[in-house]
């Protein structure tokens, strides 16, 4: 909250504005309720012709409209403010993702990033557009009538100052009951929804069974017990907001009581100013509730500033260029790992120091379990992390002493889940290339890549939309389309990232033979799983827990390595079988 | 609105707590505009010093309407929460009741997680039907017509006056900014949705971005639809304040007309002037009511959208449903023919099955092999009776599936498909659903049978079997149908996660319960096969070649093509 706080102060010009408008408002409140009591008392008591109340009568038009135009000001000011505000986040958070190396391999957040980007900035308008207008409106206007009637009747302001606490002690105090009960049936609620999915999406394996009528049953009666759980919650609110009611109430019995006491008894107010009061009396107290319901407003919104803040906080170190060039290379790049290690945060998984050699046009094959740190070495090698340890040299400089787009611009690296873009076949194609392309290079990477016996068979062709909302795409129809990328853009260095995974045998074929091609102008290395790709591999690096435990020749490994002879074995048996 | 009628009809069922609820309401409405009433009427009578009983009697009256008020509103949000939730909990068990029939067909579709997804969330939704946009009308109508009412007593063109303010704020700005919001929230979801898309496209998509260079382009384009929606969010927002100021601007005025009204009268001997502070404080308490029907149209809008999308979910099935003669027999195993069927999904051009004829004898065992994509699984559901082929015919023990109930069929076979699914629960809870009856010592069993005698019944599963590898998920598929033991198998990739010696092990296990079944499987490996009596190679929708193993070795046509492929890939 105070974060939000903090921000919202710094707005001073809305605020400023905040401020004059609920004056305005405030005298507006005032005024009308003057003006309607002076009305009363000119006809009622003092038998005034209509003739004399008509300027009041104008005037009060004037206050009500003042106060209409007020309160839409306070809204409006709160709007633009909370606009401003979730423009601000976001941007933040846009620049914050895009600087961070990191994004590209812990992809497997991006789902709450999503969500705190969208929904959790979201969720911030009600604290700016509601609350922070609200507790300046609930500031000023409830403290102007006090003044006001303060010096109209004192001991009325009296009741009033005594009795105005009671109402935030109140809020405060269910507040604190309430709270931790309400979060925790709104967690029940997101788990009943939860079951509920579940069934809904178990239904074939239910109906295989015979047991949906079962089921059937037990959603009832879960949905009925989520009712009378909520219910016990909902009560102790509605408690609340009666025992509020009945505050504001006896506080405004209160105050008519007092006055009709002097009034009658002791003779000691007029009517005017004992009229007045009591119009004032219920608009001091409604300013007040209003102010409580405001704040829980604004509470939901502090939970979504806090997962702004945590994203917004994360270190990061981004990785660094140079202005150095690549072109008119005749040749893929050489490149050194010098003692290259990386460290995701303190305690994180590290990947040790490695030194290596990956000289022009080498095929490499790097094999592992998950969780050696496999795909950690790629990042660094395609420059998307950078080391922590260590130097990554090409052609004899540091990796960073080149440009970004230059190092960038000769590289693919093809994945297990290459990202289709929404858009059609050909933009998604097209993106392997900086430069506009013609429909015939599309076509011609297309035909490269092994994908356009699969075109020509959609109605669209080349035209047709995937990615979200358009054509779903298999495994390997994506692989194909990362792979048409690369033939676009024509890479001097290829990293692949266990490509094939998942993918039946024989579309694995098909997409080795593309493969094949594409490494013919390039260095390759490539996560591999499947021995035949391995045994192509001009070196073999095998991995183990964040570090290369040996290289060599697939004979070579065998002849030394204990774990690549039990990797060998592990895939040999599943074929004796 | 049609779409929703059925909540309508639901909120009707709930006649105790919809009454309840509206007769505290009405009552909390009232009293308030009385408590207000009085104060102005008791404060006039106390300007013209009345004798001092009175006076106590009124404020006794005010104090009296006070706890009413509070107690009547407390009352009036109790019963109508209860009514809003009790109604959500059948509209649940209604939803699931329609949507129930549909399944499996419906859930084969891609996105069909979503679109539940987004089906809860509806029926979520809809709970501000009843609270928001049912009742606060008639509320709003009870107790402005009893006003109205009572103030013909005093004065009739008052009376008119609030009338005339009743149908502005009641009726004439709702509708006013109903057909306004509808506008505008179109075209926010619209907005929200761009981005949202962009946002999901950057993050997932961010390495091959980068790779490509293409992230400042991205992130321009992310600033932009960003802007759009803020741009329209703020509009929403400004017209709802404007809503919000046009609502108290025509109630306050209303105000203005009564007092200035009531003056006139007053002045002119029509009115008594001790009843004008109670008029004026009766329509400035009035409007209170009417606040609610300034949020109403939004939220109708929104219960109508999440009934339709209600609607369209139960109404996209159309499959007509076949007179169901026939039943299979209880314990021997049948078999299963197929002449000549087609098939296509409704959404593609392309059938995925055609002309394709095959026989299953009673007790035999086939598999069938080939590509992905080339329409095994598709055979597989037609078998089920997920879907009803095209063209040609399925015979289950020689009668027309037609004939067949899809719950018979399913009452009499072991099925493991390629997703299975597994709920909220225990491990036990999962393995029941095959045998209701089944008891520990047999449970334990199957999960040994199936090498995962490691798991205890009690052991937890989340939604979906979220915590469960793959390859448990297969294994726990299989151990349910080693419970259930009907003597039809059709097995869809059932051990594709599973490492080769587990495979074969429960492989083995599957052919020993089977000895005297029909068997079906789908494999995704040739290795192994050498024990079924036919296989069966798809490639496109159509058999490329069948046989047995031997005979399709000795054949060297595409089967021992794919199986060199297979084995030059692993061995090589």
């Amino acid at each position: 909250m105070n974060d939000l706080k903090k921000l919202a102060k710094e707005q001073k010009g809305s605020r400023i504005w905040l401020i004059v408008s609920s004056s305005g408002l405030a005298l507006s409140v005032i005024a009308q309720a003057y003006l309607i009591v002076r009305i009363v008392d000119f006809v009622f008591l003092q038998q005034a012709s209509f003739e004399v109340i008509i300027p009041l009568a104008i005037w009060l038009a004037i206050a009500l409209l003042a106060r209409v135009g007020f309160t839409y000001l306070n809204g409006w000011i709160g709007v633009k403010m909370a606009t401003t505000m979730k423009r601000k986040f976001r941007e933040k958070l846009f620049e914050k993702f895009s600087s961070n190396p990191l994004q590209a391999s812990i992809a497997g957040q991006s789902g709450h990033k999503v969500s705190v980007t969208m929904d959790s900035v979201d969720e911030l308008d009600s604290y700016f557009s509601k609350y922070a207008p609200q507790v300046i409106q609930s500031t000023i206007v409830p403290l102007s009538i006090l003044i006001v009637v303060a010096i109209q009747h004192f001991p009325s302001a009296v009741i009033m100052m005594v009795t105005a606490p009671f109402i935030p002690l109140f809020y405060a105090i269910i507040g604190i009951m309430t709270k931790k009960k309400s979060e925790e049936q709104m967690d029940k609620m997101a788990i009943f929804s939860g079951h509920f999915l579940d069934t809904l999406q178990g239904l074939t394996t239910l109906k295989l069974f015979g047991r949906s009528n079962q089921k059937k049953e037990s959603i009832e009666q879960s949905s009925l017990d989520f009712r009378d759980a909520t219910m016990e919650v909902l009560k102790v609110a509605f408690v609340s907001s009666l025992m509020l009611e009945l505050i504001s109430m006896l506080s405004i019995g209160i105050i008519a009581l007092e006055i009709g006491l002097q009034l009658v008894v002791f003779e000691t107010i007029t009517f005017v100013p004992a009229f007045f009061i009591l119009v004032l009396a219920p608009e001091f107290y409604l300013a007040l509730k209003d102010l409580g319901s405001a704040f829980h407003t604004g509470r939901g919104s502090m939970g979504a500033a806090n997962k702004v803040n945590e994203e917004l906080q994360q270190d990061i170190q981004p990785v660094h260029w140079g202005d150095k060039t690549l072109r008119h290379l005749t040749e893929p790049p050489h490149i050194m790992l010098d003692h290259v290690g990386y460290q995701y945060e303190e305690d994180g998984f590290e990947l040790l120091p490695v030194t290596a050699e990956i000289p022009a046009f080498k095929q490499i094959a790097i094999v592992g379990k998950t969780g050696a740190g496999k795909t950690t070495l790629l990042h660094l090698l395609a420059g998307l992390l950078p080391p922590t340890s260590g130097e990554l040299k090409v052609n004899d400089a540091s990796l960073n002493e080149y440009q970004e787009e230059e190092w960038l611009g000769q590289i693919s690296y093809i994945s297990q889940h290459p990202y289709i873009f929404s858009g059609t076949l050909a933009e998604n194609i097209a993106l392997g290339s900086r430069k506009d392309v013609t429909r015939n290079e599309i076509e011609e990477a297309g035909q490269q890549a092994g994908i356009s016996g699969f075109v020509n068979g959609l109605a669209q062709g080349y035209d047709t939309i995937v990615g979200e909302g358009g054509r779903g795409l298999s495994g390997g129809e994506k692989q194909r389309v990362a792979l048409a990328r690369a033939f676009l853009k024509k890479p001097s260095f290829i990293i692949f990232d266990e490509p094939t995974t998942g993918l039946d045998l024989f579309t694995e074929q098909i997409l080795q033979q593309s493969i094949q091609t594409l490494s013919k102008q390039a260095t390759m290395i490539t996560v591999a799983h499947r021995l035949h790709t391995i045994r192509q591999a001009d070196e073999i690096w095998v991995m183990e827990q964040g570090t290369i435990v040996a290289k060599g020749t697939h004979e070579e490994l065998l002849q030394t390595t204990s774990v690549y002879q039990d990797m060998v074995n592990v895939q040999k048996r599943s074929v004796t079988l | 609105m049609k779409d929703l009628q059925y909540v309508i009809k639901e909120i009707v069922t709930e006649k105790r707590d919809v009454i309840l609820s509206v007769l505290f309401g009405v009552i909390a409405g009232l009293t308030a505009v009385a408590l207000f009433a009085a104060s102005g009427y008791l404060i006039s009578k106390a300007a013209l010093k009345p004798p001092f009983y009175t006076l106590s009697l009124m404020i006794a009256f005010l104090k009296l309407s006070g706890f009413m008020r509070a107690f009547g509103r407390y009352l009036e949000r109790y019963f109508s929460h209860r009514a809003t939730f009790t109604i959500l909990s059948k509209l649940r068990v209604k939803f699931f009741e329609r949507i129930e029939p549909l399944a499996p067909s419906i859930l084969q579709r891609q996105q069909s997680g979503e679109l539940l997804a987004r089906v809860v969330g509806d029926i979520d939704r809809l709970q501000y039907f009843f609270l928001r946009v049912f009742y606060p009308p008639i509320l709003l109508v009870l107790v402005f017509v009893s006003t109205i009412l009572f103030t013909t007593f005093y004065s009739l063109s008052i009376a008119l006056i609030l009338l005339v303010g009743l149908m502005i704020t009641g009726v004439v700005i709702p509708a006013l900014f109903a057909w306004k919001q509808r506008r505008i929230e179109s075209t926010i979801r619209e907005k929200r949705g761009k981005l949202s898309t962009d946002v999901t496209e950057f993050l997932y998509g961010f390495r091959d971005l980068k790779i490509h260079q293409k992230l400042p382009e991205k992130l321009d384009h992310l600033q932009h639809k960003s802007s759009d929606y803020l741009r329209e969010q703020e509009r929403e927002g400004i017209v709802e304040r404007l809503n919000l100021s046009l609502h108290t601007g025509v109630s306050l005025l209303i105000s203005w007309f009564v007092i200035v009204v009531g003056a006139y009268l007053v002045t002119t001997n029509q009115l008594d002037g001790i009843f004008l502070a109670m008029l004026v404080m009766i329509s400035l308490t009035v409007f209170e009511n009417a606040t609610p029907m300034a949020v109403l149209p939004g939220y109708l809008e929104d219960s109508r959208r999440a009934a339709t999308r209600l609607q369209d979910v139960e109404e996209e099935d159309s499959s007509e449903e076949q007179e169901n003669k026939w039943h299979l027999p209880e314990t021997e195993a049948f078999d299963i023919k197929a002449n000549n069927i087609s098939f296509a999904f409704p959404e593609e051009a392309r059938s995925s099955i055609h002309s394709f004829s095959i026989h299953l004898p009673p007790g035999s065992k086939t598999a069938i092999v080939g590509p992905s994509g080339s329409g095994k699984s598709t055979l597989l559901q037609l078998l089920l009776k997920f879907h009803l082929p095209v063209e040609g015919e399925v015979l289950l023990g020689g009668n027309d599936i037609k004939h067949v109930a899809q719950e018979d069929i399913w009452a009499h076979t072991n099925v493991v498909l390629q997703e299975n699914h597994f709920f909220y629960g225990t491990i036990r809870d999962n393995l029941l659903l095959a045998k209701t009856e089944a008891t520990d010592e047999e449970m334990k069993a199957a999960l040994q049978q199936v090498h995962l005698d490691q798991f205890s019944l009690d052991q937890k599963v989340l939604e979906k079997g979220e915590n469960l590898s793959g390859g448990e998920k297969q294994r726990l598929a299989i151990a349910r149908t080693f419970l259930k033991q009907a003597s039809v198998w059709l097995l869809d990739e059932p051990t594709s996660s599973v490492d080769v010696v587990t495979e074969h092990s429960i492989f083995q296990h599957i052919l020993r319960l089977a000895e005297q079944d029909t068997l079906l499987l789908i494999s995704h490996r040739l290795n192994g096969l050498e024990q079924m009596d036919h296989i069966i190679v798809m490639d496109q929708g159509e058999i490329v070649e069948e046989g047995t193993y031997q005979e399709l070795v000795n054949q060297q046509g595409y089967f021992y093509e794919m199986k060199q492929i297979e084995d030059s890939v692993l061995m090589q």
